[in-house]
């Protein structure tokens, strides 16, 4: 029987009257990748580090690799690999020898732990690098270093928090295929990433939890998240006349809702995704016998299921 | 990638993920202590500015401090007022003038007017007034000294030549001296005397930054977060970091001693002195990072040590006996003299250098500083925080 990553039940920690996390329960299985998706303040990083040992949990209960985070930390502690939002690289070290450090506090030495070195440092394409001084690398590369720092020891489960908060696209790009090559060489390695980047939850994560407030509001795969909005998928239509209300009151019918009409000419909707309505209604447009002379149908995102649970507005920041 | 090859790799990344489950206990701990000793040996050297500092001012510490309070007295403005005008009093004028020229102690000024010379005297102008009234003579009356006593050294310093200079000059001995004195240690100045001191207070600068100030920093900014996300016990930890102060502090001390063993006219420097020399540097050193990492193991931000440092200097430096003896003390100081590390630390290398005192001498004391420490890291362990 294989154990699973992480198993969470009821998590809560309190800050004074401030509860950062309330009664979070979820899993997450082996060899996956789970994010923690949700604004400033959510409870992600808090989250985070309960699992990690990092804090103690007001009350629930969490086994991380089948070990307590209260009463078993050590083990807990060496089954995990984390990259957190500090920088746990020492800048005045070049990045092997940081590498070095870090690999010895977790019993790493001698050829295994410069094999090991040398492997994730070449993984991370840092390996030319390896006598530079951290200072003098920028700050993708160095959170790539914070990544091959976490996983040096081969971890069962990575945790990691907003991995590629603050880097430019392309650097972000090059975390997530590195992400991805991890994966691809250790198919059984769990890897639980806080964000709050769509496209990252997107693109990186086998399954999503949005979290707000301290709690986790809905749980699943993005494709299927999406899917379950009941509106979302924007669609506009423009067209050579105006379109006639029988013919409007047809598309509705199909399934469009929050009609509007920007100009005379053109109209948008939104319409419940992966029924194919943007595109049944494009073809009875053509069918009434209008020329369209611009059609876009953009899928729902991530950011709309986000926005669907959280809402919009703007909300005073709390630490957490 | 192929399926076989595939599978192959996930065996080897699982085969060495076994192994790291393991490798707990004592040789987990001893890699920690290692690894956290390693980060703060390799980091001094890339740090010169701290290099500088821990080094350096105790250097110029010595230097400027032992030579403000070593030197003599020069050019002390003084005003001899004769109003006597025989021969006695010549004799006294001349040879006020001798220590003018010789000692190069006083400047004197011979104003006529007594109420002119005590109204410049308390304008500043000079520092002392020397009367030779009516009718000097060996049998009285006698010369009045009237001194700026706002400055007892000078005050002092000037009234015993002036009275030297008086006894000379009528014969009469004021005080029976002491026939034979004898000097139980090779002739020492100040300089060297503070020497001891100064290698206690690179130790002090060098602990304040390895052990203190670095741990703070790395909890703030995050380098803390790497250690305690590891299964290295938090024994280890603080032993690491204690350690590892240690050994910046003790390497600080240790280039002082050798620099003031070379530079100083110190009497001892016999290989003996040296090695128990090493050995009690590195002892302080140990005892002054426990102390820092104490204090400041709960500490969040560095402003917390800014604060305090100078209190801690004070409170640690001053009352150690490494500027003045420890016998000077009033009583309460005395108590904060006692359980202060540097105190063994300042009397152990004094016992060694200037005294070139056996290394059984200094067994109470490393006794001392090893039990200190012993203490400091216990209560660190139990203080420290093992979360974010």
């Amino acid at each position: 029987m294989t154990v699973s990553p992480i198993q969470a039940e009821k998590l809560t920690r309190k800050f004074g009257d401030t509860i950062a996390d309330d009664a979070v329960t979820f899993e997450v299985r082996q060899g996956e990748i789970y994010g923690l998706l949700g604004p400033n303040g959510a409870g992600k990083t808090t989250l985070v580090r309960m699992l990690t040992t990092l804090l103690h949990p007001t009350s629930g209960t969490a086994r991380v690799a089948g070990h307590d985070v209260v009463r078993e930390k050590g083990d807990v502690r060496a089954s995990i690999g984390t990259v957190s939002q500090a920088e746990t690289t020492d800048e005045n070290l070049t990045v092997r020898e940081n590498l070095s450090v870090q690999g010895k506090m977790y019993g790493l030495w001698g050829r295994d732990l410069s094999q090991r070195i040398e492997r994730r440092l070449t993984q991370v394409g840092l390996w030319e690098k390896k006598n530079q001084l951290t200072k003098t690398l920028s700050g993708g590369m160095r959170r790539r270093l914070e990544i091959a720092r976490g996983v040096l020891h081969s971890p069962h489960i990575l945790f990691l928090d907003e991995p590629t908060t603050g880097l430019d696209p392309q650097s972000r790009r090059a975390v997530w295929e590195m992400l991805g090559e991890l994966k691809s060489r250790d198919a059984s390695l769990a890897i639980v990433l806080t964000t709050h980047a769509m496209d990252e939850a997107n693109y990186l994560c086998d399954r999503v939890a949005i979290m707000d407030r301290g709690r986790i509001l809905c749980e699943d795969a993005p494709e299927a998240l999406k899917r379950s909005l009941p509106t979302g998928e924007h669609v506009e239509i423009e067209t050579d006349r105006e379109i006639e209300t029988r013919d409007k009151e047809s598309i509705v019918a199909l399934g469009a809702v929050n009609w509007r009409s920007p100009s005379r000419t053109s109209v948008q909707f939104e319409a419940r995704p992966g029924e194919g309505i943007g595109r049944r209604a494009a073809q009875l447009v053509e069918e009434r016998g209008y020329e369209i002379r611009h059609l876009s149908i953009s899928p729902v995102t991530l950011e709309d299921v986000f926005f669907a649970y959280t809402g919009r507005a703007l909300r005073e920041e709390t630490v957490g | 990638m192929s399926g076989a090859v595939e599978t192959a790799g996930r065996a080897r990344e699982i085969g060495e993920r076994a192994t790291t489950g393991i490798s707990r206990g004592p040789r987990l701990a001893l890699l920690g202590i290692l690894a956290i000793c390693q980060r703060a040996y390799l980091t001094l050297w890339r740090q010169p500015v701290l290099i500088i500092s821990t080094m350096l001012f105790p250097v110029i510490y010595l230097a400027v401090l032992g030579n403000a309070l070593n030197r003599q007295l020069e050019n002390v403005p003084i005003a001899v007022v004769d109003e006597a005008g025989n021969s006695l009093a010549a004799e006294c004028r001349r040879a006020v003038l001798a220590l003018e020229s010789g000692r190069n102690l006083v400047v004197a000024a011979f104003p006529a007017d007594r109420e002119q010379a005590l109204a410049d005297l308390r304008t500043g102008r000079y520092r002392a007034v020397w009367v030779l009234p009516h009718g000097l003579s060996a049998a009285g009356p006698a010369p009045a000294f009237i001194g700026d006593n706002t400055d007892r050294f000078s005050y002092s310093t000037v009234e015993s030549a002036l009275s030297d200079i008086w006894t000379e000059a009528t014969g009469v001995r004021r005080f029976a001296t002491a026939e034979t004195r004898l000097e139980a240690y090779p002739y020492l100045d100040y300089l060297t005397y503070l020497g001891p001191a100064v290698v206690c207070l690179a130790i002090f600068m060098g602990s304040m930054v390895a052990g203190g100030l670095q741990v703070i920093e790395d909890r703030m900014y995050g380098y803390h977060e790497g250690y305690l996300v590891t299964p290295v016990s938090t024994g280890a930890i603080v032993t690491g970091h204690m350690l590892a102060g240690t050994l910046v502090a003790g390497l600080a001390g240790s280039f002082v001693l050798l620099a003031i063993m070379l530079f100083t006219p110190l009497p001892m420097t016999t290989p003996e002195a040296l090695g128990g020399g090493l050995v009690t540097v590195f002892l302080t050193a140990l005892a002054i990072t426990g102390l820092w990492f104490l204090l400041f193991s709960r500490a969040r931000k560095t402003s917390a040590l800014r604060g305090m440092f100078g209190i801690i200097n004070v409170l640690v430096f001053f009352p150690s006996g490494a500027l003045y003896p420890v016998e000077s003390y009033p009583k309460w100081l005395k108590v904060v003299s006692d359980v202060d590390p540097l105190t063994y630390g300042v009397s152990a290398l004094r016992d060694l250098l200037l005294r070139g005192a056996p290394l059984k001498s200094c067994y109470s004391e490393w006794l001392v500083l090893l039990t200190f420490s012993l203490v400091c890291g216990v209560l660190t362990q139990v203080l420290f925080r093992r979360e974010v």
